[in-house]
């Protein structure tokens, strides 16, 4: 290799090495600061490593809060928003593909417009509509309104992907006396696969972070969510920093976790939306 | 082919089916009591909230009819989390508001008038009640009313003597500051809005400043809160403070060890007693030139939408009761409950800063825009966005604050 | 026409490829597919519209069934304040810089992480952790890291003798957006990366070898070969980014509320601020239909554009 390769074979490793740091860098940080006593985090220079002797922390924050209610609760949020989301996007997005209609131009913009709705701008009349169908107070009632945010996209994405289906695989079924219904579920969606495990990462994470609505649907305090739970000690008396530390990385790590299992699917997902066209 | 399709099909609509089923509420089990829920700021903090549950479990035990179920909600959120599910016409039965919210809750009918279960000449109220009364009608009583003294850590304090007046305020700050010690703390930031207001309120009230007159003027630019306003920047560019640090964490500081010096609430001298009862503690007046300072005042209301009104009222009597008072007053700190308890002689010996709070009640003012108690929220950006002009970027104090009066009476004049 | 931009340009203009007419069903069979989407008219279609008529109204949070019809007044308070003027600013830097930065990043990571190298796979999970972090966890442990004193930002700046080291990050008027920014971009650049990746895998490995024997160097091939095939995935990505960041609210309020002195107050927080602290309905849903409008405005300038990129292509 010649030494302008090295140099720049050199780089590249920097520039990499860099960018994985930065990307991991809070997590640690999350990490060490839970596991500072809370006498050092004051002190005038910081503590680098967690010190072992601290993890103590967890435990006060598993006894003392009701983190795993929390953490909990947001679970079941993430799932149910993501079932409910793919289950009634699969449909509209194999209609928006295989179809042509009238009206067909305003439903995919009424989709895009759904995008540009802040949450914050729709939770007051969101209320008045759950009040009217007993749906506050009630996790479905969150699955409902986060899968409202999530559809949209996901309708999107799982386009694109049935758009890169061969129809010539469809009609081989049809002949065979599957009715339509049966060819999406059996057929196509067995063939988009990759791209539903995207679609339920963005749907999972809207779900499991999610925070305006399930701070104001909600006011059982065992059906608060980790997001909810969290946000209350911002600004709050005398919890410790190194204990909502704790709890944030208690409320972050299931996250990374899922998504370290799932994220080569991710890639994969986007890749056939994007490029089997 | 087509059986899988149709078992695929299945599968999902029950998982679909199993996850809705399993997220519905569950109301169905058997509820003896009937349930009332009471939403405070109080119970979400950590030492008052325990002993709050535990006071209110004393109701529950002590009948069969009736279960207070207590809402913590964190005080960043709670209006506005309130106010939506009243709005929306559900919320708790009972809820612990702050003043500035009261004004809005009542201003809207969104909580009961009182005057049919509460006969004043019944009870021996607290000064303070007064402020309960909108329109000569009662609408709530105090559950807690705290006052402001400058609390300090006599270790890290020189001569372990309180300043007297702002000068040697600003002097011991110096000189306590130093070696990762703050010599003072107080909040200067919007993140903190609400507190940033409190703390603006004792450095303006006791420079004698307020902001209004009687007729609900405003009176922003009004010399005296202009010196308020002045001695806020002074404190700010002295170097003693550690900026943009927040209250959770100047309050850790403080039990560390690493703040001088504060002037708190009450609740928070509470706190700081109970949960570190080794940490050298003590309070002074405020050292402005007058002794005006802010007030916590927590109006303990009735929703209006409650459906609950009879047990609702039931808890309210049993709260009243001198018994209770006297427990719920010891348990909030250095703070005061709606009746007069008198504190008992081993307490005041044990914690001599109880005294010093107590003393300040004859001049404690609400942290409100007065006459104009629906719009200081409103009122309360502006100064505060000025303010910080002053302190971040070093503009004239009186243009600044001729401005913020500008604004604000436009504010007040739309609608 | 490659593959991929025949996807986008579908997903833009809602198109059907020709092909799919030979399916045949019955006239109705679509609309009962589309039928789900009638749930959004109830969690948004609907909800929209009673903030559409909120706009017109002074409503109080404390009763929102009671209106007073005002007529424009709302919008008219907005236009002629300088405040909104400042808020609309701060909402187009921040929008343009979440857009620039997280796609520009985005991209640098995505070339590095496409070439081989030993531990590739695993560079490509770590790099997107920050996209799984949880916006309320990511706002409390950049506020304590951003921290003046004790934050580990400063105290590396001041180890490193930079006067920045001294300064209270969220709390100055000029660095508190910077800040937000920091935060925001760390958050969300690996969405683009991730985007950004995938559609590098269209990149026909023999145009590029063909492009590089030619002599061409490293920029010359990415401009002829590379930035063409991913082009319209980045537009696409960059109308999301656009209409994320003109709708993110838990980051920039816990960080800041959108102070100092309206530093970080973006559309949303504006709209929260009016409808939850001010309590005023009528007003911030006003605010809303302005946010709504500069989006859908977005949106179709897009279309536009992709429509005119696709045309030209066509002629050549």
């Amino acid at each position: 290799m010649t030494r302008a390769g090295t140099w720049q074979h050199g780089l590249r490793i920097a520039a990499i090495l860099g960018l994985l740091g930065a990307a991991a860098f809070p997590l640690y940080w999350m990490f060490v600061t839970s596991m500072t006593p809370s006498s050092e985090l004051f002190a005038p220079s910081a503590r680098l490593f967690p010190k072992p002797s601290e993890i103590g922390v967890y435990r006060d924050a598993f006894h003392g809060t009701s983190v795993t209610t929390w953490v909990i609760n947001s679970a079941i949020v993430a799932v149910g928003t993501t079932l409910l989301s793919i289950a009634l996007a699969i449909f509209p997005a194999y209609a928006l593909s295989r179809f042509r209609f009238r009206g067909m131009g305003l439903v995919g913009f009424g989709l895009f417009i759904t995008q540009m709705l802040p949450e914050a701008m729709l939770v007051v009349p969101l209320y008045a509509i759950f009040g009217d169908l007993a749906l506050l107070n009630t996790l479905t009632g969150l699955i409902l309104a986060n899968s409202a945010f999530t559809v949209p996209v996901i309708t999107w994405i799982l386009k694109g992907a049935i758009d890169g289906v061969p129809i010539d695989i469809e009609e081989a079924a049809r002949i065979d006396g599957c009715s339509r219904f049966d060819i999406v579920i059996g057929v196509v969606l067995p063939l988009v696969a990759p791209t539903l495990a995207a679609a339920a990462v963005i749907a999972f994470f809207h779900g499991w972070n999610e925070y305006i609505f399930a701070q104001t649907l909600i006011s059982d305090q065992g059906l608060r969510t980790a997001s909810v739970g969290l946000a209350g000690f911002v600004g709050e008396l005398s919890t410790p920093v190194h204990t909502v530390m704790a709890i944030g990385l208690m409320y972050t790590l299931p996250a990374v976790i899922f998504y370290l299992f799932v994220q080569r699917y991710v890639v994969a997902g986007m890749t056939a939306g994007s490029v089997k066209g | 082919m087509k059986p899988q399709s149709r078992t695929v099909g299945w599968a999902f609509s029950l998982l679909v089916a199993t996850v809705l089923a399993a997220t519905a509420p569950t109301t169905a089990f058997a509820q003896a009591k009937e349930v009332i829920t009471f939403a405070a700021v109080t119970f979400s903090e950590a030492g008052r909230g325990d002993r709050l549950k535990a006071w209110i479990d004393k109701f529950n035990k002590s009948q069969n009819a009736i279960e207070v179920q207590p809402v913590a909600l964190p005080f960043a959120s709670f209006a506005k989390t309130i106010f939506t599910q009243m709005g929306g016409g559900a919320g708790p039965d009972l809820v612990r508001f702050d003043q500035i919210d009261f004004y809005a809750a009542v201003a809207a009918n969104r909580v009961l008038q009182l005057d049919e279960i509460i006969n004043d000449r019944d009870y021996k109220f607290t000064a303070p009640d007064r402020y309960m009364k909108v329109g000569g009608k009662r609408y709530g009583t105090p559950f807690e009313i705290s006052n402001y003294v400058l609390l300090y850590n006599p270790t890290l304090v020189k001569d372990r003597k309180a300043p007297a007046n702002f000068d040697e305020f600003l002097a011991t700050a110096k000189a306590a500051s130093g070696n990762g010690v703050y010599g003072f703390a107080y909040r200067a930031t919007m993140a903190e809005a609400p507190g940033f207001w409190q703390d603006l309120c004792n450095f303006v009230y006791g420079f004698g400043g307020r902001w209004s007159d009687e007729q609900g003027n405003l009176t922003l630019n009004s010399p005296k809160v202009i010196e308020g306003v002045i001695a806020y920047k002074k404190m700010y560019d002295a170097g003693v403070t550690p900026k943009g640090t927040d209250a959770a964490t100047y309050r850790r500081m403080f039990w560390e060890g690493k703040l001088a010096m504060e002037i708190d609430n009450g609740g928070v001298a509470g706190i700081f007693n109970q949960q570190a009862p080794d940490l050298p503690l003590a309070a002074a007046p405020s050292p402005f030139p007058t002794r005006a300072q802010g007030l916590v005042l927590a109006p303990f209301t009735v929703n209006a939408n409650t459906k609950h009104k009879t047990a609702a009222f039931t808890f309210y009597k049993w709260v009243l009761q001198p018994e209770n008072q006297k427990q719920l007053q010891d348990l909030l700190g250095a703070s005061n409950v709606a009746t007069v308890v008198q504190r008992s002689p081993e307490d005041l010996a044990k914690r001599p800063w109880l005294k010093v709070y107590d003393e300040q009640t004859p001049n404690s003012i609400p942290q409100l825009v007065q006459g104009q108690e629906l719009k200081t929220p409103e009122i309360l950006q502006i100064v505060l966005e000025h303010v910080l002009k002053v302190l971040q970027g070093g503009a004239d104090p009186k243009t600044t604050m001729d401005d913020a009066q500008k604004q604000a009476q436009a504010r007040v004049a739309r609608k | 026409m490659t593959p991929d931009q025949a996807a986008t340009r579908d997903i833009a203009l809602a198109k059907q490829p020709a092909r799919t007419a030979r399916l045949e069903g019955s006239r109705w069979t679509p609309y009962l597919f589309v039928a789900p989407v009638l749930y959004l008219l109830v969690f948004q279609g609907y909800p929209l519209l009673q903030e559409l008529v909120l706009s017109f109204t002074s409503t109080s949070l404390l009763s929102p069934a009671e209106h007073t019809f005002v007529g424009g007044q709302n919008y008219a308070d907005l236009v002629g304040t300088t405040d909104f003027h400042h808020v609309l600013l701060i909402t187009a830097i921040y929008t343009v810089a979440c857009v620039v930065l997280s796609i520009g990043l985005g991209l640098v990571a995505a070339l590095l992480l496409n070439a081989p190298f030993a531990g590739r796979g695993v560079a490509r999970a770590m790099v997107t952790i920050p996209w799984a972090a949880p916006p309320v966890a990511v706002a409390l442990i950049f506020t304590w890291m951003l921290n003046a004193q004790y934050g580990i930002f400063n105290r590396a700046l001041r180890a490193l003798g930079f006067a920045a080291g001294a300064e209270n990050w969220l709390d100055n008027p000029s660095l508190a957006l910077p800040a937000i920014l920091i935060t925001t971009i760390w958050q969300i650049f690996p969405f683009a990366s991730v985007v950004i990746l995938a559609a590098l895998q269209g990149v026909s490995q023999e145009q590029r070898e063909a492009a590089v024997i030619d002599g061409a160097d490293r920029l010359s091939v990415f401009r002829a070969v590379v930035w063409p095939t991913i082009q319209p995935s980045v537009m696409l990505l960059a109308l999301f980014i656009t209409i994320w960041s003109l709708r993110r609210f838990d980051l920039i309020w816990l960080m800041t509320q959108g102070g100092p002195i309206g530093a970080t107050n973006t559309l949303v927080i504006e709209l929260y601020r009016r409808a939850f602290v001010y309590r005023d309905l009528g007003q911030a849903a006003a605010v809303g239909m302005v946010g709504l409008s500069i989006a859908i405005l977005v949106t179709m300038v897009y279309f536009r554009l992709t429509l005119r990129a696709e045309r030209t292509k066509g002629q050549r």
